[in-house]
């Protein structure tokens, strides 16, 4: 058990370390969150449920949130946790057993009013278990895809990828130890990505070719499928994922070519995007037009967007830890994981 | 943009903490008068303080301890901090504050800080006015391993930096010199002038006890920067670390604080942008064209109308049109802080708007950094000025650009303030360091100029510069204007030149030639021919006097260029024309070698030739002289035949008469040399 001085200190870390982007990639920051709640919640003395609740979600969950706004797994994680913790009250009550998710609003009232310390004891180990389980589910994420690698790629293919994913670098190298198929990844102006993923593939002795991303749609009729990593995914299903993925899915869907895109759940957010701008991310323009063209820089706007948002229609499929889903099917997941009151967060 | 780095050999213990000096004082006076009210770190820069991006660029780089000098304000500042995050007890940093108030300089600081003793490794230097996304920590990793735009000239294989020169607009430079030491040291030698010094300095320990061994350091780049370059007693070396790609640059005067404003604003800072909130309790949001907003503005019907003007409606099968709906539009590059009100039909572009700001109906800003409870009437038109906290404008305004209103200053109504105008609430008088000429000396405020309801006085440069760089007056406009460039005549475009600028001042500088610089020139060539004239009638040795002409030149500044540009004719002028050669004779005997005292190079060989030539091209009458001048000081060996050869082949203006008919006069001469030096050559075959 750590003091509140302690635990301050870690949230405060944790946000600033967030806010400096120090800590980069959804699943670090998934895990740092879910490490941290477990933290919080152990801490936590807590008689009622609401104030266990109001801690984990407007003392720590909404500062972590706010630190980095575009990083959605924080939110994700977040909202997970309080799923899980009224999801366990619920079972334990004395409604418990029955109430698995179908009358949330009835128990839950009736819950507030069984404010017993002693009730509180107990819960809370249980929810610890709980979170516990979860970030051992985190951290078997990769495993769970990767098992399902076998049944997406066959022999001889040409697959198509975009940007630089760990879930998909160790999908197709998980592939390449039985089958021989060969990759062309797009290089991914202006962050060159596609060149780490290149020499990351053919280190593992798969058959890599780099192309251009003007190269994209003229390639793209040879191309079996396009298997892409993604930054979050949206309630809708459509991705935030990294810029050059919208081309690549238009170009697939124009010559009806499957989109796969290999993902965490912790990555499903339950938001919805209201216009292509909101959850992207402008960077620095540097890259694209250099600050020493001088004078034109006062005179032009530079737009150096980090993330695509890639609407649902161009992706056929999710390949996630609890295996395949179609974009139609993430509402279903999306129940199953968050609870509707924690969506604004 | 390379902050040097110093190492000894002596590398940072892998335990021992990361500590941080931040110069919270800049030591000079260039913001003023708002610097009057609050010390320049605290100065909002996007609604931000200053000192916040410094410290959270240290923050990032992992720094643990952080001393903060400060001299005025001191006591502001401490409340700062007290009040900030960093002072909270889990705060990953540990900030000191420690008050100098008689510390004048970067040197004094220094001084101070290892006479309290508290550096025990290897530390960063920075000022508290930098923004920039540097990733030290790399920086700092390169300094473990291994241990400005002015001019760098650096080893490209080690990144040493071998010889560093700043460059000022005023007065040009255009030449600088190099030892020779420096090529044979090293082989491979890189010079450069655009790099960007971002003032970032990682310094071993030792060099604090350095500063107050020279006790005479009073600059980090002027003193001992070159300090350390030129002396082979101390024996230590200077790195340079370049970083591309990133974006670093130094509040330095408001000028720089315009285009670091744009900078953050078009997100060239990133991830130092407003959206990334810096500060706790910020909620600044992204919109298309680089408008940031606060949560909580009240924008009149928040639509951006300029897009949609002439929207057609279709409603029940009649079109409606509506011709222009009345209401506000935000134009590019625009941010907006929490609980600011803006009126209808406002216009804004290119401009930082502060917290709670009122903003009347009919108002247009343009490139104007309003700060935070600044209240704006109707009709207002604000264009490129700063407007401090509390400032309030009456109906029908107009500030022109480059005009600086310092806090609570009162204008209005219906007045037009010129351009450049600098207002604040304090007196001048008050002021010890400056003459009190202000006029309306304990009178009320000058109503004409500021409106029946206006307060506030006046502010007019007189610039003392503490910062010991002797800076050209046009410097100080340059940088104090701020705004336009372009109206002092430098360049044609009429956008202020962002920061890169700074790399490029050589360029910029041609275009215009500064009537005070030549005055003053002009006051040191009439010093240089008096401390001669001294000499000559109280017949100094050379030694004495090319003493004192090279205090006058340090004391003003000056190249040698410019010194022998007033040695030479002075000289020249002693000789007596009636008994020509005899005189000339006498005359260089003596003297000549102190011009030989002034040549360092073979360069400056052939620019005395050009000096001569021009010189004795200006009357038939000087035109006599230049043959027996040439002759003698080839014979002291201050000129030597190649150098005269050089200068004799290089090209002449079209059309000079004078001049040619001075070549023709040494012809003789020259091709006595010429010939010399192929039977040279021959016999050396």
């Amino acid at each position: 058990m750590t003091g509140p001085r302690d635990l301050n200190a870690q949230i405060e870390s944790l946000v600033n370390r967030l806010r400096r982007r120090q800590v980069v990639g959804s699943w670090c920051v998934s895990i740092e969150t879910a490490m941290l709640l477990r933290q919080v919640v152990s801490a936590t003395r807590w008689n009622q449920v609401e104030t266990l609740i109001k801690v984990v979600k407007e003392d720590v969950g909404r500062r972590l949130v706010m630190a980095q706004p575009r990083e959605l797994a924080v939110g994700n994680i977040v909202c997970r946790v309080l799923r899980l913790i009224r999801e366990k009250i619920r079972t334990f009550s004395f409604y418990g057993g029955s109430g698995t998710g179908t009358n949330t609003q009835s128990s839950m009232i009736n819950l507030l009013g069984d404010g017993s310390p002693m009730g509180a004891k107990r819960a809370s180990p249980l929810i610890i278990s709980e979170l516990q389980e979860m970030i051992n589910e985190l951290e078997n994420t990769y495993v769970n895809i990767i098992d399902q690698a076998m049944e997406h790629i066959h022999s001889n293919e040409i697959i198509m990828t975009v940007g630089k994913s760990r879930t998909v670098e160790m999908f197709l190298k998980t592939a390449a130890k039985k089958r021989k198929f060969s990759v062309l990844v797009a290089e991914t102006f202006p962050t060159y990505l596609g060149h780490e993923m290149a020499l990351s593939l053919s280190e593992a002795g798969i058959d890599t070719t780099v192309i251009s991303d003007s190269a994209i749609f003229a390639v793209m009729s040879r191309v079996n499928k396009v298997i892409m990593g993604t930054h979050a995914v949206l309630a809708n299903g459509g991705l935030i994922s990294v810029s050059g993925a919208q081309m690549v899915a238009t170009a697939a869907k124009h010559h009806s070519k499957p989109v796969v895109v290999c993902t965490g759940l912790y990555k499903l957010s339950p938001l919805y995007p209201y216009d292509e701008d909101s959850f992207n991310d402008l960077v620095a323009p540097d890259p694209v037009f250099s600050f020493n063209e001088g004078d034109l820089i006062d005179k032009v706007t530079l737009l150096n967007p980090y993330y695509d948002y890639v609407s649902p229609e161009l992706v056929s499929l999710f390949i996630t830890n609890t295996g395949g889903h179609p974009p139609s099917y993430l509402y279903r997941l999306i129940n199953e994981n968050y609870d509707p009151d924690d969506t604004d967060i | 943009m390379p902050p040097p780095s110093k190492t000894s050999g002596k590398n940072l213990e892998a335990e021992s903490i990361l500590q941080a000096v931040v110069l919270a004082d800049s030591f000079n006076e260039r913001f003023r008068p708002i610097t009057l009210d609050t010390p320049r770190c605290l100065l909002p820069l996007c609604n931000t303080p200053l000192i916040e991006y410094t410290l959270e660029l240290l923050a990032v780089a992992g720094v643990q301890a952080v001393y903060l000098f400060c001299r005025e304000h001191s006591e502001t500042i401490k409340n700062y901090i007290k009040k900030s995050k960093w002072s909270r007890s889990y705060s990953p940093i540990k900030i000191i504050t420690i008050v100098t108030p008689e510390a004048r300089s970067v040197g004094d600081a220094l001084r101070e800080l290892d006479a309290k003793q508290l550096i025990d490794s290897d530390f960063i230097l920075i000022s508290g006015d930098v923004v920039s996304n540097i990733q030290l920590e790399k920086v700092l990793d390169a300094h473990r391993s291994l241990g400005e735009s002015p001019i760098f000239v650096l080893d490209t294989k080690t990144n040493e930096c071998v010889h560093c020169e700043s460059v000022e607009l005023y007065p040009r430079k255009r030449r600088m010199t190099m030892d020779m030491e420096v090529f044979k040291k090293h082989a491979d030698v890189q010079i450069r002038n655009d790099l960007i010094d971002c003032q970032i300095d990682i310094c071993s320990v030792e060099v604090p006890a350095l500063f107050t061994e020279n006790f005479d350091y009073q600059d980090i780049r002027n003193d001992f920067v070159h300090g350390i370059l030129t002396s082979d007693l101390l024996g230590k070396t200077i790195y340079c670390h370049l970083v591309k790609d990133v974006y670093a640059a130094r509040v330095r005067n408001l000028h720089t604080y315009n285009a670091i404003s744009k900078d953050v604003l078009s997100r060239w800072t990133y991830p130092i942008v407003p959206d990334s909130n810096l500060q706790e309790g910020d909620s600044y949001e992204f919109m298309r064209g680089h408008i940031y907003k606060e949560k909580d503005v009240s924008l009149s019907r928040l639509i951006y109308v300029s897009i949609f003007e002439g929207l057609i409606i279709y409603v029940n099968n009649t079109y409606f049109f509506i011709i222009s709906i009345r209401s506000c539009s935000l134009g590019e590059k625009v941010l907006i802080g929490a609980g600011t009100e803006i009126a209808e039909n406002v216009k804004i572009t290119n401009s930082v708007i502060g917290r709670r700001v009122t903003i009347g109906p009919n108002v247009e800003i343009d490139g104007a950094y309003i700060w935070d409870d600044v209240k704006i009437k109707s009709n207002c038109f604000i264009f490129r000025s700063i407007l401090a906290n509390n400032v309030v404008l009456e109906e029908n305004v107009i500030v022109k650009r480059g005009c600086l209103l310092s806090y609570d200053v009162v204008i209005g109504p219906n007045v037009t303030l010129e351009p450049y105008t600098k207002l604040t609430k304090h007196k001048k008088t008050s002021e010890s360091d400056n003459e009190g000429e202000e006029s309306n000396e304990n009178k009320a405020y000058d109503s004409t100029l500021i409106g029946e309801h206006g307060q506030g006085y006046i502010w007019s440069d007189k610039v003392s510069d503490t910062d010991d760089d002797e800076f050209d007056t046009k410097n100080i406009q340059i940088a104090g204007l701020a705004h336009d460039i372009s109206n002092i005549s430098l360049t044609d475009s009429d956008s202020p030149p962002s920061v890169i600028y700074e790399s490029s001042s050589d360029e910029l500088s041609d275009s215009g030639e500064s009537t005070t610089e030549e005055e003053s020139l002009k006051e040191f060539f009439k010093e240089v021919s008096q401390t001669l004239e001294r000499a000559f009638l109280d017949g100094h040795a050379v030694e004495i006097a090319s003493l004192e002409l090279n205090t006058l030149r340090m004391a003003s500044n000056t190249t040698f260029h410019d010194l022998r540009v007033g040695v030479i004719p002075t000289i020249l002028g002693q000789i007596d024309i009636e008994n020509l050669l005899t005189s000339a004779e006498e005359i260089l005997e003596q003297w000549g070698p102190l011009i030989g005292k002034l040549i360092h190079s073979r360069q400056d060989q052939i620019d005395t030739l050009y000096i001569l030539q021009d010189h004795c091209a200006i009357t038939q009458h000087h035109a006599k002289l230049f043959a027996p001048t040439l002759k003698k000081l080839y014979l002291l060996d201050v000129l030597d035949e190649d150098a005269i050869l050089e200068w004799n082949s290089s090209e002449l203006a079209d059309n000079d008469s004078s001049k040619s008919s001075i070549r023709k006069k040494v012809a003789p001469f020259v091709k006595w040399l010429e010939e010399a030096e192929v039977e040279d050559s021959d016999s050396d075959d």
